[in-house]
């Protein structure tokens, strides 16, 4: 499902990925460990093109998705528009000023199964941190994610809300999505992961 | 506790300015002189001149309230030139801004010529387009419309555009990564994010733009402005001062209710 073979980066000549292999299968939960610098969040920005590589190969067998520990939704905006944006990919552009009823409900069957439906037209804004990851894994659902990719999705949250987001991640890893999750605690990695990849500056330890 | 004397070394010695800032200092004193001579400011003639401007009070009290009615009819005219010139400039505003912005337009030849454009037009003084459009309209309040319309929008896009570029970089990403287009990230991200601050310069720019209208009524584009440049020509100081009351009340509705909404809108 995800294929990274040899990824290579810098930034103004600092080399910060050196040759980064990691494959990961459908319905596979990968955790991501490795200490502040060591590029795993280049690793993924580069996967969803936020990042140009150097070199290397990334394959990915579908849609990528990203969260992010920052959340980034709108937050003057409500959950179910937030989540309608995930499908913005494959709207042309006249169809994009306002989501349409079939846009909608995709987004409503999104946000239930994060189980948010009720507060689908409250602004993200006057959510929780818990709440807003899970609105923020619904859009990724809404962009039919193929592949998810977490960098620190449960950082910023509290510990039941973080659990709340882990047993989220893993059972959508369940109904067969390949999920990377960067994650600063070994515990929750061991808990919820199926494989633990360690990072030390710029490759696979 | 006991305190080790630092090494000589170590003290880091005072800096006097270099001799760049004192001649720095020297040419813009210079400059101020030549302004002093060129401008013949005096406060010695305004001294002396005391009387000419009590006879001009003397001559403007009391005022003239039988002129209230024209004068009100006036001033709303006036009010009438500063918000179409402010709406108007809406749409020409907004594609601009969206253009200028690095939030919205990642081309970098675009972002040039639509911040070309932008400062060119915030660069004319409104009164220079309004003389430039009664030459073509005629005078009257439509001149003073489109100049603010030309005026404003060089301001306003710019101010626009700075709000955008301000926006939270993460949720553009975020809609990036969807695989959305810059027109669609602009319309779903940065928008609805600047909304509030685009609102909060829409208000303050109808504040200033009602107040460059009295402006533009004085070279003929209509409104009180037009009015106030009248009394004076026919020596009617006594109209002049009705009419100069009736612009407080009209600047100061305005300021207040456009910071009233300012307020509510948190911007
Ligand atoms: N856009 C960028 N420009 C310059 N340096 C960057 C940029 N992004 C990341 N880096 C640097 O790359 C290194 C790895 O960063 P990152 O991938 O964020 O590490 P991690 O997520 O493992 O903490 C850091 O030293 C960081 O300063
Ligand atoms: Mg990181």
């Amino acid at each position: 499902m995800l294929a990274i073979r040899g990824l290579r980066k810098s930034f103004g000549g600092r080399v910060v990925l050196d040759g980064f292999d990691l494959s990961v299968e459908p319905g596979e939960f990968v955790a991501l460990l490795g200490p502040n610098g060591s590029g795993k969040s280049t690793v993924l920005r580069c996967v969803v093109g936020l990042e140009t590589p150097d070199g290397g190969s990334i394959e990915v067998g579908g849609n990528a998705a990203m969260v992010f520990q920052k959340i980034h939704l709108v937050g003057r905006r409500n959950a179910l528009d937030n989540v309608c944006s995930g499908a913005l990919g494959r709207l042309p552009s006249h169809r994009s000023l306002f989501f349409s009823a079939d846009v909608r409900e995709e987004a409503m069957r999104c946000l239930d199964r994060v189980g948010l439906a009720d507060r689908a037209l409250d602004r993200c804004a006057r959510l929780s941190g818990g709440q807003q990851q899970r609105v923020a894994i619904a859009r990724a659902l809404c962009q039919r994610a193929d592949v998810i990719l977490a960098d620190e999705p449960v950082s910023a949250l509290d510990p039941q809300a973080a659990v709340q987001v882990m047993e989220l991640l893993k059972a959508l890893a369940g109904e067969g999505i390949a999920v990377v999750a960067v994650l600063h605690q070994p515990e929750l990695a061991q808990t919820y992961a199926h494989r633990i990849v360690e990072m030390r500056a710029g490759v696979a330890a | 506790m006991t305190l080790t004397s630092p090494q000589e070394s170590s003290v880091p010695r005072r800096r006097w300015p270099s001799p760049v800032v004192w001649i720095a200092v020297a040419v813009l004193l210079a400059v101020h002189v030549l302004a002093w001579q060129a401008t013949e400011f005096s406060p010695a003639a305004l001294i002396a001149g005391w009387d000419g401007m009590a006879d001009f009070l003397a001559e403007s009290l009391p005022p003239d309230f039988s002129v209230l009615g024209k004068s009100l009819e006036a001033a709303v005219i006036t009010l009438y030139i500063g918000l179409l010139g402010t709406t108007f400039s809406i749409p020409f505003a907004l594609a601009l801004a969206l253009l200028a912005s690095r939030a919205t337009t990642s081309a970098a030849w675009a972002q040039q010529a639509a911040r070309a454009v932008l400062s060119f037009l915030r660069s004319v003084p409104d009164v220079v387009f309004a003389l430039i459009f009664v030459t073509a309209v005629g005078l009257g309040p439509f001149a003073g419309v489109l100049a603010l319309v030309f005026h404003n929008t060089g301001v306003m896009g710019k101010l626009w555009a700075e709000a955008m570029d301000e926006s939270d970089r993460g949720p553009r990403d975020a809609l990036k990564v969807t695989g959305a287009s810059g027109p669609q990230i602009a319309l779903h991200a940065v928008l609805p994010t600047v909304m509030p601050s685009l609102a909060g310069l829409l208000l303050y720019r109808l504040d200033v733009n009602v107040r460059s209208s009295l402006v533009l009524g004085l070279v003929g584009a209509g409104g009180i402005g037009f009015l106030i440049n009248q009394s004076i020509k026919l020596f009617r100081f006594d109209e002049m001062v009705t009419h100069i009351l009736v612009v407080l009340l009209l600047v100061v509705v305005v300021d207040q209710a456009s910071g009233f909404v300012r307020k509510r809108l948190g911007a």
